[in-house]
């Protein structure tokens, strides 16, 4: 069984193709919007940007977890995730536009308003050694840093498995993922009050990397279940993929919808009790005004709809409506991110840009034809790991 | 001490050897459990151990009865920290039944079978727990005759509940959580009480197992529903390994005070919760295996497990308190601010930092795998950090309190004699249940204990 597993499709190479030319074309467009609207186009790429991170960084927890709990599931996915992780070299690039749009997209790196409210010169000046452009790349880098070498060994150790089959290499891995794991929890919860909540400065909540990390995993998991289901319409993956992976994959699925639902629904209600006016800005900006469609939005399809549908094992082992849902799983985690970031663009007001849309498209593209040239790269299977073989035996769990 | 029992490969497969040490067979599991709840002789170290807890108990008794009779006025908490002793020892006891919960639920629908040795006095762990969590917000209310009107229901009082106050969402939450951990208990011994039925040899036993076992018989029919309703019941108690202490969490983040209203609260209770209960699991663990010389089935494989799952929980709750003191700097709210520096170098500043020292310090020695194999080193580990649990909770209820937003109604928190009087015996209820349950009930689950055994896997023609 394990001969055939060898590398990925012809079909792979005809996506990377595809997916270069739109990411080519829709970055291009981008911009050339950039020519037009500079600002706009910064805070678009932003999102776009933590988006595809997001997916990225999600892959590299999900990856370190499975080398921590084992079992079949892991082991159908790990090239999967492995070569979303390589592509972190490519993302440390793409965050340059980021870091020179800094005093386009963030308040706290421009100049202080004269008329600006006092409390928020209080905030700011207050806020000032942690909120400054050199700290803030600084800190950048050290995260990149970090997934990067993470990355790196994940990568190094598993490939050299697939030569040499040693037993000890699962040992390392697995010594390697639980610090890992800390390290993720710690760069991300930074990472995200750095990127996305100094949006706007005076808000805080000790939620909030907790909330992201669990969009992470939910648009990671959603964006591997479809890579899976559609590998495993071609050879190897055809030979391999059962569908009781794909019920342990939408399982997993379920549960990091449900866990993101739990500490978004918890901050909420938090917050909304409190009612405090140093935190209960943020949701009147998007629950009192016309943004408060898309968050109804995201209560109903990023979680009631496909919670209802995830709970069926019909659904979860066929593998066209899996994909459905976690198509819309994904498309949701990028309508979260404009809602968590876009009102604090608008002071409040809804408005979604041309290149809200395309940018993330642009990227996508990109991204997802690096992810392919990834995914060629090595073996779909890890074919040197010593508990393969069970793992795709008729009865093994 | 090292232990003898040790696997070497147990750590890092993923179809590990046997779950059970030593060369059990169906007859020795029988046996070797049901002779310690069916044996005529109780052995000495029990009668010191359960008298001591029934001493304790008296106290209890004895305090309840003070309490009733003159009124909470004997404890120590006045304005402005209003509450203490009673919340904090509430919500310590139902964070140790989460372990029991957790053990038992999301391990069996997750197919771990090392669960198996040690879910069924986890879940007895996590009855005595919640009762006596129970009796503090009971007896707090001063008049507990009345807290049925705690419930909606009609009344000619026109009294109804607040439904907006989590205290409310709290009766719902520990009650539910109490009701479906007694059914999945008891549930799960019904096949067991059948066997100690079957095999007592004194009438009395014979009748009382008899009318427990509820006419089991064992036939396939029996076992098929048998095992419908505990797969469902495990399903029903899987959210409420979560749902409980995150309503726990709300009684203190709804509110507006510093240092309670914080976001991250739910996750890092629930966290909390299992930390804390696994380190009980372990203290009780630990020195019953070697006292009813039960080591083959709760093997050096058990503890490392749940060495393990105390280290990741524990790591959550040091993310809690990371992210709880990032923010109140950067917040920049005064009063987020003096609450972290009045925690950290105020009147109760030895407190916090024993809290850290015991919750986040000391179980760090748990990422050596050497340190995973010492049962003493384990043991010690383990009550350490039920002290740290519980001082995270003092220090999350009383420095919160005792500096009010006016400095003119600031004071000191002192707990009086029936405070401490009335936890040691809420200690003392529940190891004399403790006791109770592991003479009379099978503590390891005999039926369940079969089914892991390499004789009991059944081989496919042609596997």
């Amino acid at each position: 069984m394990i001969e055939i597993i060898d590398k990925a499709p012809p079909e792979v190479d005809q996506f990377q193709r595809r997916a270069l030319m739109v990411g080519v074309v829709a970055s291009a467009v981008c911009v050339l919007g950039a020519i037009f609207n500079l600002d706009q186009f910064f805070r678009s790429y932003l999102v776009a940007y933590v988006f595809w991170l997001g997916i990225t960084l999600g892959c590299l927890a999900i990856l370190m977890l499975q080398h921590m709990s084992g079992g079949a599931w892991g082991l159908v996915i790990r090239r999967l995730l492995e070569s979303a992780t390589r592509t972190l070299p490519l993302l440390a690039l793409m965050f340059l536009p980021v870091a020179f749009g800094v005093r386009s997209v963030y308040i706290w790196a421009q100049p202080v308003a004269a008329d600006a409210p006092e409390a928020l010169k209080q905030a700011l000046a207050h806020k000032a050694p942690y909120l400054n452009v050199p700290f803030f790349l600084a800190r950048a880098v050290f995260y990149f840093a970090v997934w990067n070498l993470m990355a790196y060994f994940l990568n190094k150790w598993s490939l050299e498995q697939d030569r040499t089959g040693h037993r000890p290499l699962t040992t390392r891995l697995q010594a390697l993922s639980g610090p890992g794991l800390v390290l993720y929890g710690l760069t991300v919860t930074f990472a995200s009050i750095d990127w996305m909540m100094s949006l706007e400065p005076q808000w805080f909540s000790t939620m909030y990397g907790v909330l992201i990390m669990g969009g992470q995993a939910l648009s990671a998991m959603a964006f591997i279940i479809a890579v899976v289901v559609v590998l495993s319409q071609y050879k190897p993956l055809s030979e391999v993929i059962k569908p009781r992976h794909l019920h342990d994959l939408g399982k997993l699925m379920l549960a990091f919808l449900m866990l993101w639902a739990y500490f978004s629904f918890s901050q909420f209600l938090i917050i909304w009790a409190g009612n405090l006016p140093e935190e209960i800005p943020w949701y009147v900006r998007r629950l009192q005004t016309p943004w408060k469609w898309v968050g109804l939005a995201l209560v109903v399809l990023q979680f009631a709809l496909p919670f209802v549908l995830l709970l069926s094992r019909d659904l979860k082992r066929n593998a066209r409506r899996l994909v459905v849902v976690a198509t819309a799983v994904i498309v949701m985690r990028l309508v979260d991110l404009i809602w968590m970031t876009g009102p604090e663009f608008h002071e409040g007001a809804f408005r979604i840009h041309w290149m809200d849309v395309i940018m993330p498209i642009g990227l996508g593209g990109l991204w997802l034809a690096y992810f392919a040239h990834q995914l060629k790269a090595r073996p779909l299977l890890p074919i040197g790991d010593p508990f393969l073989e069970e793992a795709l035996a008729p009865s093994g769990h | 001490m090292q232990d003898d029992t040790e696997d070497p490969v147990s750590d890092s497969t993923i179809t590990p050897p046997s779950v059970i040490g030593g060369h059990q067979t169906f007859a020795s599991v029988t046996d070797k459990i049901s002779a310690i709840a069916l044996a005529k002789r109780t052995r000495t170290g029990w009668f010191i151990g359960a008298g001591i807890s029934f001493l304790l108990t008296m106290l209890l008794l004895y305090t309840i009865g003070y309490l009733v009779l003159t009124g909470i006025g004997i404890w120590g908490n006045n304005i402005p920290v209003g509450w203490a002793f009673d919340i904090i020892n509430f919500v310590w006891w139902i964070g140790i039944g989460h372990a029991g919960t957790l053990i038992s639920a999301i391990l069996l629908l997750l197919r771990q079978q090392w669960r198996t040795s040690i879910n069924r006095f986890a879940e007895a762990m996590t009855l005595f727990a919640v009762a006596s969590a129970g009796l503090f917000p009971l007896l707090h209310t001063g008049r507990p005759w009345l807290a049925y009107w705690l419930f909606p229901y009609p009344n000619t009082m026109g009294v109804w509940p607040q439904f907006r106050s989590p205290l409310i969402w709290d009766v719902f939450a520990v009650s539910t959580y109490a009701t479906v951990s007694a059914l999945f208990w008891f549930i799960g011994l019904i096949p067991d009480l059948a066997t100690l039925r079957d095999r007592a040899r004194r009438r009395t036993a014979k009748i009382i197992y008899g009318i427990l076992a509820m006419g089991w018989r064992g036939s396939a029919r029996h076992w098929h529903r048998y095992e419908t309703a505990y797969l469902l019941l495990a399903g029903l108690a899987t959210p409420l390994v979560v749902s409980v202490h995150t309503v726990v969490s709300f009684d203190f983040a709804v509110g507006i005070i510093p240092g309670w209203h914080t976001t991250v609260f739910p996750p890092y209770f629930v966290a909390g919760a299992i930390y804390s209960g696994f380190a009980m699991v372990m203290t009780l663990a630990i020195p019953l295996r070697k006292f009813y010389g039960l080591e083959d089935f709760i093997t050096m494989r058990h503890l490392r497990n749940m060495s393990k799952i105390m280290l990741a929980t524990g790591l959550i709750v040091g993310y809690g308190y990371m992210i709880e003191t990032f923010t109140a700097w950067y917040s920049a709210s005064t009063f987020e601010e003096f609450m972290i520096r009045n925690r950290m170098t105020g009147p109760y500043a030895p407190l916090y930092w024993l809290l850290i020292l015991c919750n986040i310090l000391i179980p760090q020695i748990l990422w050596s795998k050497k340190a995973r194999g010492n049962v003493l080193l384990l043991f010690v580990v383990s009550i350490i950090v039920n002290i740290g649990m519980w001082l995270e909770r003092f220090i999350i209820i009383v420095t919160s309190l005792h500096r009010d937003f006016l400095p003119s109604s600031w004071a000191m928190y002192r707990p009086t004699f029936w405070d401490f009087s009335m936890f040691l015996g809420t200690i003392g209820l529940f190891l004399s249940l403790l006791f109770l349950f592991i003479r009379f009930l099978p503590m390891i689950s005999i039926f369940e204990i079969r089914t892991i055994l390499p004789q009991a896997e059944v081989h496919e023609a042609g596997d």
